[in-house]
């Protein structure tokens, strides 16, 4: 669905490239994650990946982009919106309208939705997010985290193949974050929609991303699935990115000599891969004190 | 400094209640954090605490005296706010400007407001001449809680410090808050990351729909699952492999692996029961280039 091909990009403004020699493949209903230091590269590559660069940010592009067939250089942005659908990482310049109702109502007419479908597809996207309350709202009268669901549900409704969203939990609660991966991750199974999501939170993408990427310096030092990157902890705390606390648990012990299994990414491969280690009948040294 | 919420309620639209008879305190020196979902009240709990809002109905006290009774200005003096987005107080042209604003703001703009603009200039490796709003996120979220800080409040409130930022962004901005507590200010701390609750805070708050529905020690706190799961929130990650062994496992009822907390706690609990209490000997590898490095996050933490 993604096709990136010796891409490197330099702004208008700057002498050096922020990314370079990027070559990635993404599936139709793949869901990725990427993550990295701050100022390595990854916001870039959303740009490129929904249009953004070049139409909107000039400046030197070398090597193809492609989203559904569509080359991003020789495609109107109006088009490939219609094919991918964003979610901006400051939330507040999404906005143009000032009712949570209308501001979900400005894309599906401007993309031409049939009237007949509107209603239901707002109904659903507000639902999908929990936030049908919220209607209503004047959306400076929301919370951060309730701006965040409003601009995702703008975007869900809008059907896109595929979805590119720059830290849409950044201001969520972790249980609305937990909500909105498991979300993602429903559209890109039942839906096939090809799902990009940037993310500190390497738990979450740990936990769901069929494919994690990790930009460091503009490049791409590791894009494969969750297990294979996080079983290279230490090169990742080399270039300021973390594991998981219960895959860094897991690699320790497999560091000490105690544990030889698969890697873990997330607290429920953790616990059952403990339960086979840890012998029934705990030991006596093992006890709390009391 | 002692802060005190007793049955506060407030809203910023009167059909629409956020706090719903909000009470608790917070002694001098603590490290509190609150927890909850989003629209729980938290952040408006925090603008309660400097006088941004005041309360419809209870009272918030400043070491006994209503916030509805001081100036603005003397609860700037007491009160330090760090916003969740700098944007929200970055105002002026250079770093140094706005570092000394904070001076400006509480009318103590002085020779020796001047010295502790070029402290905290260098223990935070700020150019002085750079344009605040040409910093990238990290530094700018810096940046604001340096000129929270610069005036020494003897409390300071952190409506969700890390957000956004990247791990040693996290691991940078922690510790600096770290070592401001460790000195004696009262920490006041919005965070839905849970792991960085379970490394720095003393003290947890729950909040869910406007109310307080737990309070205690950290891990106290996070190790109730009945509380977290009514909150809507989830236990940092070695909590939760600790209480989800403990359902698996009754046999491991009462063992350390049952009780541990941290990283350390649990690798050398695994040990212990695997019978090789000595094979734990790995230590956090991370070294982040902040002061207090000794102080970091666990390994594994934030995020």
């Amino acid at each position: 669905m993604i096709h990136i091909n010796d891409f490197t990009f330099t702004y208008r403004e700057s002498t050096d490239p922020v990314v370079r020699d990027i070559n990635l493949h993404i599936p139709a209903g793949a869901f990725v994650g990427i993550t990295g230091a701050a100022g390595s590269g990854k916001s870039t590559l959303t740009y490129a990946m929904n249009g953004i660069i070049p139409h909107c940010y000039p400046g030197d592009f070398y090597g193809s982009v492609t989203v559904g067939g569509l080359d991003t250089c020789e495609t109107a942005l109006t088009d490939i919106s219609a094919v991918v659908g964003s979610v901006c990482q400051d939330i507040d310049s999404q906005f143009v309208a000032s009712i949570v109702d209308d501001e979900m109502l400005y894309g599906l007419e401007n993309f031409g939705v049939p009237h007949d479908e509107i209603e239901a597809r707002v109904a659903e996207a507000l639902d999908d997010m929990g936030i049908g309350s919220l209607r209503d709202r004047p959306i400076d009268s929301l919370s951060g985290g309730q701006k965040q669901k409003v601009a995702i549900a703008s975007i869900l409704a809008l059907h896109p193949k595929v979805l590119v969203l720059d830290e849409p939990t950044a201001e969520l609660d972790p249980a609305s974050s937990v909500g909105v991966f498991e979300l993602l991750a429903r559209y890109a199974r039942t839906h096939g929609t090809t799902v990009v999501v940037v993310e500190q939170k390497i738990a979450l993408l740990s936990h769901y991303a069929d494919m994690l990427v990790i930009v460091d310096g503009g490049r791409i030092r590791f894009a494969d699935t969750p297990a294979n990157v996080l079983a290279h902890s230490d090169e990742l705390l080399a270039i300021g990115v973390n594991c998981p606390r219960s895959t860094t648990l897991m690699n320790r012990l497999a560091a000490d000599g105690i544990y030889d299994g698969a890697v873990c990414r997330n607290v429920e491969e953790a616990c059952t891969a403990l339960d086979a280690l840890v012998p029934q009948g705990a030991l006596a040294e093992s006890r709390v004190v009391a | 400094m002692t802060i005190e919420f007793r049955n506060v309620h407030a809203s910023y639209d009167a059909n629409i209640p956020i706090l719903k008879g909000v009470s608790f305190t917070v002694e001098d020196g603590e490290f509190v954090a609150f927890v909850g979902t989003n629209g729980a009240g938290k952040s408006t709990t925090m603008r309660l605490v400097n006088g941004l809002l005041k309360p419809e109905e209870g009272e918030v006290l400043i070491d006994g005296v209503p916030t509805t009774e001081l100036k603005t200005s003397e609860l700037a003096r007491r009160v330090g706010f760090l916003f969740q987005n700098p944007d929200n107080q970055i105002c002026c042209n250079t770093v140094r400007d706005e570092l000394l604003f904070s001076f400006k703001a509480i009318g103590a703009l002085d020779a020796d407001a001047e010295r502790r603009v070029d402290e905290v200039i260098a223990e935070f490796n700020f150019n002085p001449d750079d344009d605040p709003f040409l910093l990238n996120r990290g530094t700018r979220q810096l940046l604001a809680l340096a000129s929270t800080i610069v005036v020494e409040p003897p409390v300071i409130v952190l409506d969700e410090p890390t957000t956004g930022l990247d791990f040693r962004e996290c691991v940078k901005v922690m510790n600096i808050i770290r070592r401001l507590h460790q000195s004696g200010t009262t920490v006041i701390m919005v965070c839905h990351d849970m792991e960085v609750v379970a490394d720095f805070a003393n003290r947890v708050i729950v909040m869910s729909d406007g109310c307080v529905v737990d309070q205690g020690p950290t891990f106290e706190a996070l190790r109730n699952r009945r509380t977290l799961q009514a909150a809507s929130l989830v236990p940092p990650q070695i909590v939760d492999i600790s209480l989800g062994l403990s359902m698996m496992r009754p046999d491991l009822d009462g063992t350390l692996i049952a009780n541990a907390n941290t990283l350390n706690e649990m690798e050398a609990a695994i040990a212990a029961a695997v019978g090789n209490p000595g094979a734990a000997s790995s230590t956090p590898t991370y070294a982040p280039t902040a002061p207090g490095a000794e102080d970091a996050l666990e390994e594994g933490g934030a995020r």
